[in-house]
C-alpha cells in the first residue's frame, strides 16, 4: 500500500505548477474569473501549455500527449482550477472519447489540435426538452450520402462562442425502436454556415449559449462511431475518465482564505465560536473527498476495475461537488453582512470574488450531469434493480 | 500510488475474514454482549495461536514483524465481525506502547505474554470529567519512599474488569502538559477497586478506583512528567485503530443491505428499484467509500512513519459520524425488520455509538484540524 505520488507524478505537479506560477499573468485569472470565456489571454496561455504538452498529459505522445497516468490528469486540472487558468477544456475530455470511438484520420485531425492549445471543442449535448434525459435529443441529421444536414437546437452550451468545434449529439433514426438507438455523434465546424451562437447568462454571471442549427452541412467523414451508435460515444465519455474528485488545492486555498480572515477580522469569540468547528468540519470534508478521488483515481490507473459496488471514481465527484456547494454558503456566512456586496461595490470584500462563487455554485451541481443523474447512475452500478 | 493491498496484506484479510466468519457467528457476538467477561478467553487463545495479537510486533518478542497496515486490516474485520474482546485495547493500548517507550526491561517482560494471549492490557485514561485534555487529568501519583503512590478515579476504562494490566495516565505535576506520567500498573494491585458499566455496545467499560495502589517506580512506561505527548500519540494511533474497526462495521452494513433491497418486494418490485432506496444506499456507499480511503491512508502513514496526528482528527471525525450516517441509512433501507433486537444491524447501530464517543468523538477531532489550521480553541 502506497498513497504517495510516483516520482514521474510529482515531476510532472512540479512542472505543470512552476509553469502556471509563471505563466498564469492576472489578465488569463481575470478571464477566468469573468466566467465570459476563454479569451484571448487564456487562449495564448492555452497554446503555450500546449507547447510544453501540458494539456493533454494522458494521450499517446503521437497525438500531442505524454503517455502519462490518469492522475497527472487529475494533477493538470487540480493546478489548473488552483491558478485560475481557463476551465474546463472540454476539448481534451471530448479527445479520450475520440481515443477510444474515433477513426484513425479523426484522431489525427482534431487530437494533435487540442493537445497543442490550437482548438477547442464544445460539448453539444443538452437540447431545450433534452437534459438529463439526454437521449430524447431531436436535432436532426439527415443521411444524404457523402454529408448530412442538420437542423435543430442545442442549449447551454458553454464556450461554444469560444470554441472551434462542436461535439454534437444528433438524432438519425425519429423511428428507432428505443429512443437511444437513433443517435449519432459528429464533430461539427462551429464556423459553418447555418449555425447561429447566442449568447445566454446564468444567474452567476457566466456565458452560456444557445446554438441553432439551421440546414447545417457536415462531410460524412465527421461522423465520430457509427450512424445511430451514438449512445455508445456518450457513454464512453461518461465510463472512459477513471478519474476520481481527485485533488482540491483550489478548495482548500479558499479555506485558508477564510481562516486567515477570520482570524484577523473575526476574534469576537462570542459571537463567532461556531467559525473554528465549520471550517475544521469543511477541511475534513475536502481531505476526505480529496483522498478518496485519488485513491479511485490510482486503483483506476493500476487497472483495478471491480472496485467495490463498481463505483469507481463516482462517490468521490459526489463527495468533492456537495463539499463544494457547502463551502461557499459557509463561506457567505462567514463574511456575514459583508457577503452579499457585490464586486466594485464600497466595502466589499476580498473584491466580491465569494458572491460571485456562490452565484455560480449551483452550476456546480447541476452541468456535466447533475448530481440526482449520478446517483442514478451509480445505483445503476451497484446493480440496484431497474423498474 | 498503489492503494491496494499487498499480497500479505490481502492473506490477512481473507485468512481472517474466513476465521471470523466460522468462529465468530452473531450468536457468539450476542452471547458475550450478555457474558460479565465479555470475551471468549478460548477464542482469544486461538488468535493468540493464529499470530494476530503479535501480528505487528518484532519477531524478537515472538511477533509476527507486519505492518500497521496489516493489522489495520485485521481489526477492519474485527469491525465487521463485531468481534468480542480486548484485541484493540491489548494491542493498541499496551503492547505498542510498552514497544514505543518501554526499556528493553519492560519489552521483555510484557510483550511475549501480551503476544501469547496470555496477559490483557487497557489503558486507564479519562476521568469522571470526561476528555481527552491533559487538564482532565486527576488521578495522582505521588512519590513515596521509591514507589508512587495512586489515587483518584478512572472512568469508561475498557476491558477494565478482565485486564490484567493497565497503563495508568497519572498526575505527576501540576504543570498541566509536563506533570503527567505513565505507569504500568497490575491490576490485581491492592487498592484497585474495578466497577463494570453497562454501555450502550454492552463493551464492558469500567470504573477504575485507585485507593492508594501502591506502584514501583520502575513501572514508569517513558519519562516521568512528560508522558502527555506520549499519550496523544497513542490515542492518535488508537483512534486510526478505531476507525479501522469502525469501517469494518460501516462495509458490513452496507453489505447487508444492498442485497436485502434488491430482494425485497413492496409494491410487487424490489424495494432498491425505487429512488428514494436508491439514494440512501449511494450515500450509504459514498460515506464507505470516504472512510476507506482516509483511514488506510493514515494506517499507512503509521505505517511508514509518517506523521498521522492530523490525518487521526481528520479521519476519526469523518467516521465518527460517517458510521451513525451508515447504520441510520442502512436501517431506513431495511424498514421495520431492521429494528428488531434480533437482527444484525442493531448490534452495528450500538457499536457505532460507542466507536464514535471511543478516543474522541468527531467535534473534539475537529476542534484538533481547527486549532491545526490555526484557530484558538478553548
Amino acid at each position: 500500500m502506497d498513497f504517495e505520488l510516483t516520482p514521474e507524478e510529482k515531476a510532472f505537479q512540479k512542472e505543470i505548477h512552476e509553469f502556471l506560477d509563471e505563466h498564469c499573468n492576472e489578465h488569463v485569472v481575470a478571464e477566468t474569473l469573468s466566467l465570459q470565456g476563454a479569451g484571448p489571454y487564456s487562449k495564448e496561455l492555452l497554446r503555450k501549455m500546449g507547447a510544453q504538452r501540458l494539456l493533454a498529459p494522458r494521450w499517446p505522445v503521437e497525438y500531442g500527449g505524454r503517455n502519462l497516468s490518469a492522475m497527472c490528469e487529475v494533477i493538470k486540472v487540480d493546478e489548473i482550477t488552483s491558478h485560475h487558468a481557463p476551465f474546463p477544456l472540454d476539448g481534451v475530455e471530448i479527445g479520450n472519447s475520440l481515443l477510444m470511438v474515433g477513426s484513425e484520420e479523426q484522431k489525427k485531425k482534431f487530437l494533435p489540435g487540442v493537445a497543442s492549445g490550437e482548438i477547442d471543442i464544445a460539448l453539444g449535448y443538452t437540447e431545450p426538452d433534452a437534459g438529463s434525459d439526454v437521449a430524447s435529443v431531436q436535432l436532426y441529421a439527415e443521411d444524404r450520402g457523402d454529408h448530412f444536414v442538420l437542423n435543430g437546437q442545442k442549449i447551454y452550451n458553454s464556450e461554444a462562442h469560444v470554441c472551434e468545434y462542436h461535439w454534437l449529439l444528433t438524432r438519425t433514426d425519429r423511428n428507432a425502436e428505443k429512443k437511444h438507438r437513433g443517435l449519432s455523434m459528429f464533430i461539427v465546424d462551429l464556423e459553418s454556415p447555418g449555425i447561429t451562437i447566442r449568447p445566454l447568462i446564468t444567474s452567476g454571471g457566466l456565458r452560456t449559449n444557445e446554438v441553432f442549427y439551421e440546414d447545417v452541412k457536415v462531410p460524412r467523414e465527421n461522423l465520430v462511431g457509427e450512424k445511430n451508435g451514438g449512445w455508445k460515444v456518450i457513454m464512453s465519455a461518461l465510463y472512459g475518465g477513471v478519474a476520481g474528485g481527485g485533488m482540491a488545492t483550489g478548495t482548500k486555498n479558499v479555506i485558508k482564505k477564510l481562516i486567515k480572515y477570520a482570524l484577523e477580522e473575526k476574534q469576537d469569540l462570542d459571537e463567532n465560536q461556531w467559525i473554528p468547528e465549520i471550517m475544521a468540519d469543511l477541511w475534513v470534508k475536502t481531505h476526505v473527498a480529496e483522498i478518496t478521488g485519488m485513491r479511485a483515481t490510482a486503483l483506476g490507473v493500476l487497472g483495478v476495475t471491480n472496485q467495490q459496488y463498481g463505483g469507481g471514481g463516482a462517490p468521490s465527484r459526489l463527495l468533492a461537488s456537495e463539499s463544494r456547494r457547502v463551502l461557499y454558503n459557509t463561506a457567505m456566512q462567514i463574511l456575514g453582512p459583508y457577503s452579499q456586496l457585490s464586486k466594485g461595490s464600497k466595502y466589499a470584500l476580498f473584491d466580491g470574488e465569494i458572491l460571485k462563487e456562490y452565484l455560480d455554485a449551483p452550476r456546480l451541481t447541476i452541468v456535466h450531469g447533475s448530481v440526482e443523474i449520478q446517483k442514478l447512475n451509480l445505483a445503476r452500478a451497484m446493480g440496484l434493480p431497474r423498474r | 500510488m498503489d492503494p491496494r493491498l499487498s499480497e500479505e496484506e490481502e492473506m490477512v484479510r481473507r485468512s481472517a475474514l474466513d476465521f471470523l466468519t466460522e468462529k465468530c457467528p452473531k450468536t457468539l457476538v450476542r452471547e458475550m454482549e450478555k457474558d460479565e467477561k465479555g470475551y471468549s478467553p478460548e477464542l482469544w487463545k486461538e488468535i493468540a495461536d493464529l499470530g494476530w495479537i503479535g501480528l505487528v510486533f518484532p519477531e524478537k518478542y515472538g511477533g509476527g514483524g507486519m505492518d500497521f497496515v496489516s493489522l489495520a486490516v485485521l481489526l477492519e474485520e474485527m469491525g465487521r465481525a463485531c468481534f468480542p474482546g480486548p484485541f484493540l485495547y491489548t494491542v493498541l493500548l499496551g503492547g505498542l506502547p510498552i514497544l514505543d517507550l518501554g526499556s528493553e526491561e519492560q519489552k521483555q517482560e510484557y510483550l511475549p505474554d501480551i503476544i501469547s494471549g496470555k496477559t490483557i492490557f487497557t489503558m486507564a485514561l479519562t476521568e469522571p470529567i470526561g476528555g481527552y485534555t491533559a487538564a482532565s487529568i486527576k488521578v495522582k501519583a505521588t512519590e513515596s519512599g521509591g514507589d508512587y503512590i495512586i489515587n483518584g478515579t478512572k472512568l469508561f476504562v475498557p476491558a477494565a474488569s478482565i485486564a490484567d494490566y493497565m497503563l495508568c495516565i497519572a498526575r505527576t505535576d501540576d504543570d498541566i502538559e509536563k506533570g503527567i506520567t505513565i505507569f504500568i500498573v497490575d491490576a490485581k494491585s491492592p487498592g484497585v477497586g474495578i466497577t463494570v458499566l453497562d454501555t450502550v455496545a454492552k463493551d464492558k467499560l469500567g470504573e477504575v478506583v485507585f485507593d492508594k495502589v501502591k506502584v514501583p517506580a520502575k513501572n514508569i512506561l517513558g519519562k516521568l512528567n512528560l508522558g502527555w505527548g506520549e499519550v496523544q500519540k497513542i490515542i492518535d494511533r488508537a483512534a486510526i485503530a478505531k476507525c479501522c474497526e469502525s469501517l469494518g462495521g460501516m462495509q458490513a452494513v452496507l453489505d447487508m443491505t444492498i442485497p436485502y433491497v434488491k430482494e425485497r418486494i413492496q409494491f410487487d418490485v424490489p424495494v432498491g428499484v425505487f429512488q428514494a432506496v436508491q439514494h440512501h444506499c449511494v450515500y450509504m456507499l459514498i460515506e464507505v467509500e470516504g472512510a476507506r480511503a482516509s483511514t488506510y491512508e493514515a494506517a499507512w502513514r503509521v505505517s511508514t512513519g509518517r506523521p498521522y496526528s492530523i490525518e487521526a482528527a481528520m479521519t476519526k471525525a469523518w467516521v465518527s459520524d460517517g458510521y451513525n450516517r451508515v447504520v441510520a441509512l442502512g436501517t431506513q433501507a431495511h424498514g421495520g425488520v431492521s429494528i428488531m433486537e434480533d437482527h444484525d444491524l442493531p448490534l452495528y447501530f450500538r457499536r457505532a455509538k460507542a466507536a464514535e464517543l471511543a478516543f474522541g468523538d468527531a467535534r473534539l477531532h475537529r476542534k484538533t484540524v481547527a486549532s491545526e489550521l490555526g484557530f484558538e480553541v478553548a
